[in-house]
């Protein structure tokens, strides 16, 4: 690779095209002595190219205005027939993107949850009774590798293939009005470890860890005692489940949370490649 | 040992902690709290699957019990190394009973811990096929819930009540 490397670069500077700004530092007076070529030597071949006006060889970075193909923007950005190949793939990944997109809009949680959306996170807030409750997840790196590896010699070429969603880490934050302290409980979707059967007897979601913080402080106090439900007594485990189901926070509420999530991520991609597009064609 | 409980399904509410409870005290009546034992809440999908599978019978049930050990009713198993002080798993069927409930008018969570009696009885290897054997379950099912009814306050009675 890195042999590759320095052979495009010495090919690259034999085929520059002459600057279309003052030459730069290095080629002025100024520039320390041993960089200069002596008196009366032959200019070296890079300059006699481009010296002879550009040639024919310029019009594989840059077509002379005019030509077929030839760029008319103005931008000063680089256009290659690459770039070219990448937008139209883009253009017709977006529009197939859009075409499969199951929610136009973001469909909503149940039980009174309002979003608001920054980027790729989003919170869920509700009060009931005295208590704040906010869910807060972040769809980036949000969608488990799925196992249609293993079976993909197996699909046949007109199956759809299956439809990727996303299980995000979602935090739980309880904030009661007369105390300073918010209960924090870190939930995961878990893995698919013993295969799809597995997966339809097993929880939901879990909690994974728990903590008190400090309330409307941003830093996270690592001093506070954090729970790890790894190795916790079960019956301890399935009160905070009770609590967080009291709170809205149940099967139901997991399963709108990944309809959600899944829903933002194609959202946040589709709106990604959008801007790839238009950076790639032209900034 | 551990009640190693799961909530598999969306359709129904179910709290876990009195659950709990309710099975570890009923384990406890049976003589068998050394022993692990699984149990999954599942809704009509899963209970009809299994139903399917393993009974030949495609449709939602209350109760499914999967037994670790081949055991004769009233002996306990006999575990030759612990990975086998394990009863087995229970798939209480939560979404039918819950219609069951809502059909009769019974307390659910009441039905819900008769139901897990009445597995954990299965998983010990008592059996209702026969008159005979259905009068030993029973009586085996009404000592275990008048000890939970004796914690709790509850007037429990057998799932099995008049089958025969």
């Amino acid at each position: 690779m890195l042999l590759a490397r320095a052979l495009r670069a010495a090919a690259a500077a034999a085929l520059r095209p002459p600057p279309r700004h003052p030459p730069r530092r290095l080629l002025s007076s100024s520039s320390p002595r041993a960089l200069l070529p002596p008196p009366g030597a032959a200019p070296p071949l890079a300059r006699s190219l481009w010296q002879l006006g550009g040639g024919w060889r310029t019009a594989l970075l840059r077509p002379r205005r005019g030509s077929a193909g030839g760029v008319s923007c103005g931008c000063g950005g680089l256009h290659t027939e690459g770039d070219k190949a990448f937008a139209q793939f883009l253009t017709d990944e977006i529009k197939e993107e859009k075409k499969i997109q199951k929610h136009k809009s973001l469909p909503k949680v149940s039980g009174g949850w309002e979003l608001e959306v920054h980027g790729t996170e989003a919170k869920l807030v509700r009060k009931i009774a005295g208590e704040k409750i906010t869910v807060t997840f972040n769809i980036n790196n949000s969608i488990p590798p799925s196992a249609e590896d293993e079976t993909q010699e197996e699909q046949k070429p007109d199956e759809q293939e299956p439809d990727l969603t996303s299980t995000p880490n979602f935090v739980v934050e309880v904030i009661k009005d007369d105390t300073k302290q918010t209960l924090v409980l870190d939930c995961h979707y878990p893995e698919d470890e013993v295969g799809h059967e597995g997966e339809e007897e097993s929880d939901i979601f879990t909690i994974r860890e728990v903590s008190f913080q400090p309330t409307g402080e941003s830093d996270w106090k690592d001093t506070n005692y954090t729970l790890n439900t790894d190795s916790l007594d079960w019956a301890l485990y399935d009160h905070l489940m009770d609590f967080l189901a009291d709170r809205g926070v149940d099967n139901t509420f997991a399963d709108e949370l990944i309809e959600l999530s899944t829903a933002l991520e194609h959202q946040e991609y589709i709106k990604f490649l959008e801007d790839l597009k238009s950076f790639v064609k032209c900034q | 040992m551990s009640v190693v409980l799961r909530n598999a399904q969306r359709v129904v509410s179910v709290r876990r902690a009195p659950l709990r409870r309710a099975v570890c005290a009923l384990r406890a009546a049976l003589g068998a709290s050394r022993f692990d034992v699984g149990l999954v809440c599942a809704g009509n999908g899963l209970m009809r699957r299994l139903n399917g599978a393993y009974r030949q019978r495609p449709e939602p049930t209350d109760v499914l019990s999967f037994p670790f050990h081949r055991v004769v009713a009233g002996e306990l198993p006999r575990p030759s190394c612990r990975d086998e002080y394990n009863l087995g798993d229970i798939f209480l069927g939560v979404e039918y009973i819950h219609q069951q409930c809502r059909a009769t008018g019974e307390d659910f969570d009441s039905v819900l811990a008769v139901t897990a009696a009445h597995g954990l009885c299965h998983l010990l290897g008592y059996q209702h096929r026969t008159e005979g054997e259905w009068q030993q379950m029973y009586q085996k099912e009404v000592e275990i819930l008048e000890e939970l009814n004796r914690l709790t306050g509850a007037s429990l009675r057998p799932l099995t009540a008049g089958l025969f």
